[in-house]
């Protein structure tokens, strides 16, 4: 579904992607793990189209969307869940659901998208009145993705999602994402090093300095040493 | 005296109205695109020339009726094409700000300037709406200062109404909340930019075309007006459109007060004295959220 193949990003004169190659299937969940700082989140920017220089390939359906701006693949189906939300502050939740909707090609499903998302996330429904900056922070990040949802996409890039939040909410956070990936959006998902995330992933990827490391399946990467120290706490 | 004081109010409410009006645009154009417009005072008496060509040489039928209906699409397009072409290509550089500056400052000199030379340094007067006066319990209203300000009060709710209720008024608030954010559920802020700097021109100069024919156009009378709707934006909040409604009335009742009393001559003076003051006590303006 997605193919990305020797792709370099960079912000100003910094270099922060460096021949990066990924592959994601259709229906898949694809976890990136990383220290802090070392482009994953870029690696998704990029593909959203928001980081201005890029070389290399982006495909998606097999189209090339490498140059498109965001406007342009949020109505091809393609979606970034920022890691710091990126709400409208001072909107309801409701208006923050409806601009979820803008592109396009949401706009047909607003009305079954919105519920859709209610019924996964009931408490953002009890909410839809409230100003977006007086939620807590779980409730922040389940509008963020609530959101993402509501731009009807085939494929989100979901990133950090447990960045900031107590245990009990990251797994609260990531049974959601299963459900949501259980619906048939394929997700491709940026995290530090959280190991409750591998169980969620049928593929994995680390990331460090700009370079893919590790390419490979749950098992793989436990047998691993390096990563079994370093990333996954084992 | 009791009857002279109503016609102070009177003259007051509709002076801030259309304040208001003019006002609300500038908030909005800052609020959205964060860069000061040098050249809103120029758009000002822009609508006034394109209702006096209009109505004096070309005594087009329909009179202010075809004066509206052809202004607001004619405001739009320009504010939308000087936008794209003047302001937008700005935004690349890290300074964009301060270039913004000094750019629309550049236009208002060329705008008032170019002026000058084609219409010439004589005052133009408009002929009026309406004629007539209403009486009012011993009070006497000019109809034209009563359609002034059903005018100026109904654009203003029309806008908010825009605003509030539309997709692309809401893509508006978006990008002035959170312009990433704005991007990232694909929002293209360049059209939000233009549209929001072509609303404002709309706001503007239909303030223009309302004020002008109570008083004149000349060709650096925008000065006055660019300063006023500064000192209402300011006043009441920099990107708060409720403070700049409160401050618009409030400057308006001042400005007949203080003409009333003390002489016009310090019109300008206390608008400054009760800013500096306001600013002093709340340096974010009456409702600014910062």
């Amino acid at each position: 579904m997605l193919n990305v193949a020797d792709l370099d990003a960079y912000y100003g004169e910094a270099q922060v992607l460096k021949k990066v190659s990924i592959t994601v299937e259709e229906g898949q969940v694809a976890v990136m793990l990383g220290p802090n700082g070392h482009g994953k989140s870029t690696l998704l920017k990029s593909i959203c189209g928001l980081v201005k220089k890029v070389q290399g390939q982006i495909e998606y359906k097999g189209q090339s969307i490498k140059g498109l701006g965001s406007d342009k693949l949020v109505n091809m189906g393609v979606i970034y869940i920022a890691e710091n939300r990126e709400l409208f502050p001072n909107m309801t939740v409701l208006d923050n659901l409806k601009l979820g909707a803008y592109s396009k090609n949401a706009r047909p499903f607003e009305r079954d998208n919105m519920a859709r998302v209610f019924e996964l996330f009931p408490r953002l429904k009890d909410r839809r009145k409230q100003m977006a900056c007086t939620m807590s922070g779980g409730e922040a990040k389940m509008l963020a993705i609530a959101r993402g949802l509501m731009s009807n996409a085939d494929f989100l890039c979901i990133d950090e999602p447990s960045l900031g939040l107590q245990p009990s909410l990251r797994f609260e956070v990531f049974s959601t994402i299963k459900e949501i990936n259980k619906q048939g959006k394929t997700v491709l998902l940026v995290e530090q090093n959280i190991p409750q995330i591998t169980e969620l992933a049928d593929k994995l990827y680390i990331m460090e300095e700009g370079r893919i490391t590790f390419t490979g399946n749950k098992d793989e990467a436990v047998c691993n040493d390096h990563l079994k120290e370093i990333f996954l706490g084992l | 005296m009791s009857l002279e004081i109503i016609d102070v109010i009177i003259s007051g409410l509709i002076t801030g109205s259309v304040y208001a009006l003019m006002a609300m645009g500038l908030t909005l154009i800052y609020g959205v695109t964060k860069a000061f417009n040098f050249a809103y005072g120029s758009f000002y008496t822009m609508g006034g020339y394109i209702a006096w060509l209009l109505l004096v040489p070309i005594a087009i039928a329909g009179g202010y009726f075809s004066v509206f209906l052809l202004a607001v699409p004619l405001l739009f397009g320009i504010g939308y094409l000087l936008e794209k072409f003047l302001v937008a290509p700005l935004r690349k550089y890290d300074d964009w700000e301060v270039k913004v500056m000094m750019v629309t400052l550049g236009l208002s000199l060329f705008l008032d300037n170019g002026y000058m030379a084609v219409f010439g340094g004589r005052m133009k007067s408009l002929p009026t709406f309406v004629s007539g006066q209403i009486e009012i319990g011993g009070a006497v209203i000019m109809t034209q200062d009563l359609v002034i300000f059903i005018l100026a009060v109904g654009g203003m709710l029309c806008f908010r109404w825009i605003l509030r209720n539309t997709r692309t008024g809401l893509a508006v608030e978006a990008v002035a909340q959170n312009p990433a954010g704005a991007q990232i559920v694909g929002i293209r802020k360049e059209v939000i930019f233009a549209s929001t700097f072509a609303i404002s021109t709309i706001m503007v100069g239909l303030g223009g075309i309302l004020l002008s024919q109570k008083y004149f156009v000349a060709p650096v009378g925008g000065g006055d007006i660019m300063i006023k709707s500064w000192v209402v934006t300011a006043f009441g909040g920099m990107g708060s459109v409720q403070g700049s409604l409160y401050a618009a009335f409030i400057l308006g009742m001042l400005e007949a007060m203080v003409g009333w009393i003390f002489g016009m001559d310090y019109v300008m003076i206390s608008i400054f004295v009760v800013l500096l003051t306001t600013l002093a006590v709340r340096p974010k303006g009456l409702m600014g959220r910062g």
